[in-house]
């Protein structure tokens, strides 16, 4: 007996509305879609939250309140008060990240953050907006940010390349990271789901264990947006607070 | 009189508003870590040591290639920046590790201080730092 399995097929980029400008496929795809359910949602929340101002909040006012202030605690405790001025831009990463794993974790949904492309997309922006900010507050000083202190000239010149290389690694781990749990997580359900009717009548083994991992990916969908972002404040640590 | 009534507890609430706000932008310059904090930051290092070393090789590698592709040293580019990866990748899980979070360059004064309270294994980093 044969299993057919496509655990992959999920990923699949399906243009839905194809666009062609100049040559450069601008399509409306799946992932299309989803980002912007993503957007939609986001703001959807935080308008709702927001339409009515009590005193004491009600459920929605809640969710966006204490959504806005664990994003405000993450800046305080990880980049200090120079960090406020970013909140908007972390705080829409974050929902961004959020709702895309989310809405992916929706039965026949499309994940667009299992996407490398989509990943590292965010992860450029963050470190070349990063290295800016650097620049533009501490002007070539930021270069001493590659130069240990107290070390012997000699030394320097193994030393300063390494540290430049871990540098320019961040947008990468940033971006594999986000990615390479989501489409590990997502593979695998598909995985066990295939195994379901593959194995008759003991089909509700690996259902359960499909169970199972429903409630692991949303802690990882959840955990690894916060890990995207809290790496974002750091690297802003990093400019702001140079040594 | 009705009115005045009405006002006080708000005027109250703008006073300590106002309060709360000068807290906010005072002279607090740099974060201070507390200990929920601390053990959120536990699980964010915890879920990103692997990955750093691995990826660390692999983009020491690809720009080695990359540079002797464009300057036609092979393979000594590649040969060179693997290695340098390899010591990206450590340093960086090491930094990691011992609290530092993904700092490049080594001093950290104000972390050094957080790090020295909590545990007398952190104070061998201040005592490199001091070097």
């Amino acid at each position: 007996m044969a299993i057919e399995l496509h655990p992959l097929e999920q990923f699949t980029i399906e243009r839905w509305i194809p666009i062609h400008i100049g040559g450069i496929d601008a399509s409306f795809t799946n992932s299309a879609l989803f980002m912007c359910a993503a957007v939609a949602v986001a703001i959807g929340l935080v308008v709702l939250g927001a339409r009515r101002r009590d005193l004491v909040p009600g459920r929605w006012q809640s969710i966006a309140e204490m959504s806005y202030e664990f994003i405000a605690g993450m800046i305080d405790d990880n980049v200090g008060q120079e960090g406020r001025e970013y909140l908007p831009f972390i705080f829409t990463l974050f929902m961004f990240i959020l709702f895309g794993n989310l809405l992916g974790m929706i039965p026949y949904g499309f994940t667009f953050t299992s996407h490398i492309i989509v990943t590292f997309a965010m992860a450029a922006v963050v470190f070349i907006g990063v290295t800016i900010i650097g620049i533009v507050r501490h002007g070539f000083h930021f270069l001493s940010f590659f130069v240990p202190h107290g070390v012997p000239l000699v030394l320097l010149l193994l030393l300063v390349p390494i540290e430049v290389l871990s540098y320019f690694i961040r947008p990468f781990t940033l971006a594999i990271r986000l990615f390479a749990n989501m489409m590990a997580g997502h593979t695998m359900l598909a995985i066990f789901a295939g195994f379901v009717t593959a194995m008759g009548i003991f089909g509700f083994v690996p259902l359960g264990v499909d169970v199972l991992l429903i409630f692991l990916e949303l802690l990882v969908a959840v955990l690894q947006a916060y890990v995207f972002t809290i790496l974002t404040c750091l690297y802003l640590r990093d400019a702001i607070h140079l040594h | 009189m009705d009115e005045r009534e009405k006002d006080d507890p708000l005027r109250e609430l703008g006073e300590r508003l106002d309060k709360a706000r000068r807290g906010r932008t005072g002279s607090e310059k740099e974060p201070a870590p507390t200990p929920d904090s601390e053990a959120r930051k536990a699980l964010g290092i915890g879920l990103r040591l692997g990955l750093e070393l691995v990826v660390a090789v692999f983009v020491g590698t690809g720009l080695g290639w990359a540079f002797d592709k464009v300057l036609g040293t092979r393979p000594w580019g590649m040969i060179i920046f693997f290695f340098l990866g390899v010591a990206a990748g450590m340093v960086n899980v090491y930094r990691a590790v011992t609290g530092m979070g993904m700092a490049i360059g080594y001093r950290r004064s104000w972390q050094d201080e957080a790090a020295a309270k909590q545990s007398p294994a952190d104070t061998a980093v201040k005592d490199e730092d001091e070097d």
